[in-house]
């Protein structure tokens, strides 16, 4: 990579030949367009004018987005940019930074995600989160996988056997299947995140929101998990924050650009720029910004 | 494995061998040590000496509460001391071995009950406060509690046994039938009181070392609070929660001056907490406190309790490293 400002046209054939090891699942000479259908997604989660606050600070403003069923959306952005912020809104984390208020309508289904009335225990089983760095719980592989449903009273007619599709699902069970028991921290880091999503669809989400879930790993870890998305992405919508952009061009199928622009008095506010068609973010952006972000020139 | 380690050590090691010589051989660059560093040594030599001391002065005790022991039970055997059921040890001639009874038994036994009482109301008690200042607690509120907690811990322990004897001990009467003012219940439950901070405030900083990773964790998989904290945090803090207990048990079987106000002196085997009875740590300030002439049996006889007391100690401090290494949950 030493061209600073790659030819545009010749980014994803540069990060297939150098940066993956692995079989890449989608081609990318079309740049990813066949991949979406035409149109409007089916939508799962609408956020409309959300606003972020932490106490005072205006974290993220003004985001309109729609997240279609059963694909990988990547939200891609310089750090700061509030992409995380966005993510975290989604299954209500938010709810647990003290100061932070979430404004706007984040919609699950159509239905008020912060309304009155909603549990969001409930909220979170559906929309499950695989987190920057691998944490499992000081348990068993075992608990790992059955803490969800043990904890939510999810009921369940056996649950090894959903130990073990949840474990299946994760692309986990052969490494697994004999050590059981044994604690979860004597897996390595690439096989702890696997867990983890494991973890996630033991409880029969909908939704699964990724935080970075590879920047912890090593390339052929994070090759593991990028297959395991695409796998994952013909049962459950996906939403990954990722600063790889190479990663956002391989397994999205829509991606969204986030920037911060500072106010008169400072402050940076987190904004979308562009949300679009991984192909055409990646190879024909609507938006200076973007383009020069995707190319390297700022960020 | 080793052929290929020195096949590596030859190929990409130093270059001895064949080449040239490097061009600076025979330098005269001096790279030793360029001036003397004498405040450096003198630091080390006092921490080494400050290390060493604290070592020496705890072998000092164990060795001089030794001698006498060993003198003590050159005279009594050693099952009579340990299982014998009477102990009239300050009674009779001062300098007459044979006209009292050692067994420890009583003192062993009112220890114990007082401790087993303190327990139950310092452990709930403690491990409550943990988990809400840790838990649910808010920033602003942990930081105004937990400094007050932490000022009970301060507070004299005469007090405490002022406060057993004088007010727990009334309030107490009234729901329970006391045949003296001594009872074993109302010094138990004060020194509880005074053992909550310390479980509270060790236990509070286990599981607030506990990641924030691992709360989230459980929270994205739709637990609420109190699972996180039972099932989650509780556990991965497990080893350091029983360290909290287990120093509180220790200050429990030690405490001296609640129980020698409060729970009186009569050595008597009894297992009723309405009875007051003498611990060990109440004969040992008892008889320290009033006349044991040097070289008398009830002299010897402190060092043998105050061995005994050391030796509980020592036992429950090491059963808690191996319970806290069979139950921990390494994060």
């Amino acid at each position: 990579m030493t061209n600073v400002e790659p030819d545009l046209a010749t980014v994803p054939e540069t990060v297939g030949a150098a940066g993956a090891p692995h079989q890449i699942h989608v081609e990318l000479g079309d740049r990813g367009n066949h991949r979406v259908p035409a149109g409007e997604p089916d939508g799962v989660i609408e956020l409309a004018n959300l606003e972020v606050f932490y106490d005072k600070f205006l974290a993220v403003s003004g985001v309109d987005m729609l997240f279609g069923s059963k694909e990988i959306t990547a939200l891609i952005g310089p750090s700061g940019c509030g992409k995380s912020t966005v993510l975290r809104c989604l299954n209500r984390m938010n709810d647990l930074v003290p100061g932070a208020h979430v404004f706007g309508d984040v919609r699950f289904h159509g239905v008020d995600m912060y309304g009155p009335g909603v549990d969001v225990i409930e909220v979170r089983r559906r929309i499950g989160m695989v987190f920057q760095k691998p944490n499992p719980f000081p348990k068993s592989i075992y608990d790992n996988v059955a803490y969800g449903p043990r904890v939510t009273g999810m009921k369940t007619d056996n649950m090894d056997d959903v130990v073990e599709q949840a474990l299946h699902g994760a692309a986990l069970w052969d490494e697994v299947k004999d050590k059981l028991k044994q604690s979860a921290f004597g897996l390595s880091g690439g096989q702890q995140q696997r867990l983890c999503i494991a973890r996630t669809i033991a409880t029969s989400p909908e939704v699964i929101l990724m935080d970075e879930p590879c920047s912890a790993l090593d390339p052929i870890a994070t090759a593991k998990i990028e297959d395991l998305m695409v796998d994952l992405a013909k049962t459950y919508t996906i939403i990954i924050v990722t600063h790889n952009m190479q990663q956002a061009a391989r397994v999205s199928h829509r991606t969204a650009f986030f920037t911060a622009a500072a106010d008169e008095h400072g402050q940076r506010t987190g904004r979308l720029v562009e949300f679009d068609n991984t192909g055409k973010i990646f190879g024909n952006p609507a938006d200076q910004r973007t383009e020069a972000y995707i190319t390297g020139r700022f960020g | 494995m080793t052929t290929s380690r020195s096949t590596a050590e030859t190929a990409g090691g130093r270059s001895s061998g064949s080449g040239r010589p490097p061009a600076w051989r025979g330098s005269t660059i001096d790279l030793g040590q360029q001036h003397p560093r004498y405040g450096e040594r003198v630091i080390k030599v006092i921490l080494v000496g400050a290390a060493w001391l604290s070592v020496a002065v705890t072998i000092g005790i164990v060795v001089s509460l030794l001698a006498p022991t060993v003198t003590f039970f050159t005279h009594v055997g050693l099952g009579a001391f340990l299982f014998g059921t009477e102990w009239t040890g300050g009674f009779g001639n001062k300098f007459v071995w044979d006209d009292k009874s050692w067994g420890v038994l009583p003192l062993v036994v009112a220890t114990a009950i007082v401790t087993v009482i303190a327990l139950a109301v310092a452990v709930p008690l403690g491990l409550g406060a943990a988990i809400y200042l840790s838990e649910y607690a808010s920033e602003r509120v942990r930081k105004v509690l937990k400094p007050v907690l932490e000022v009970l811990a301060g507070i004299p322990t005469v007090v405490y046994g002022f406060l057993a004897l004088t007010i727990f001990t009334p309030i107490l009467a009234n729901l329970v039938q006391f045949n003296t003012i001594h009872n074993m219940l109302s010094p138990g439950i004060v020194m509880g009181f005074m053992i909550v901070p310390t479980v509270a405030s060790l236990g509070e900083d286990a599981m607030s070392a506990v990641p924030l990773a691992l709360r989230q964790g459980s929270y994205a998989l739709g637990a609420n609070r109190m699972k996180t904290t039972l099932r989650v945090v509780f556990p991965a803090a497990l080893s350091g929660i029983v360290a909290a207990i287990v120093l509180g048990i220790s200050r429990a079987v030690g405490e001296t001056m609640i129980v020698t106000i409060a729970a009186g002196s009569r050595a008597q085997l009894t297992f009723d907490p309405r009875e007051g009875a003498q611990t060990m740590t109440g004969f040992i300030a008892q008889i320290a406190s009033g006349d044991a002439p040097q070289g008398s049996p009830v002299y010897y006889s402190l060092f043998a309790v105050g061995a005994l007391l050391f030796a509980v100690t020592l036992l429950i401090n090491l059963a808690s490293i191996r319970l806290v290494r069979k139950y921990r949950q390494v994060y």
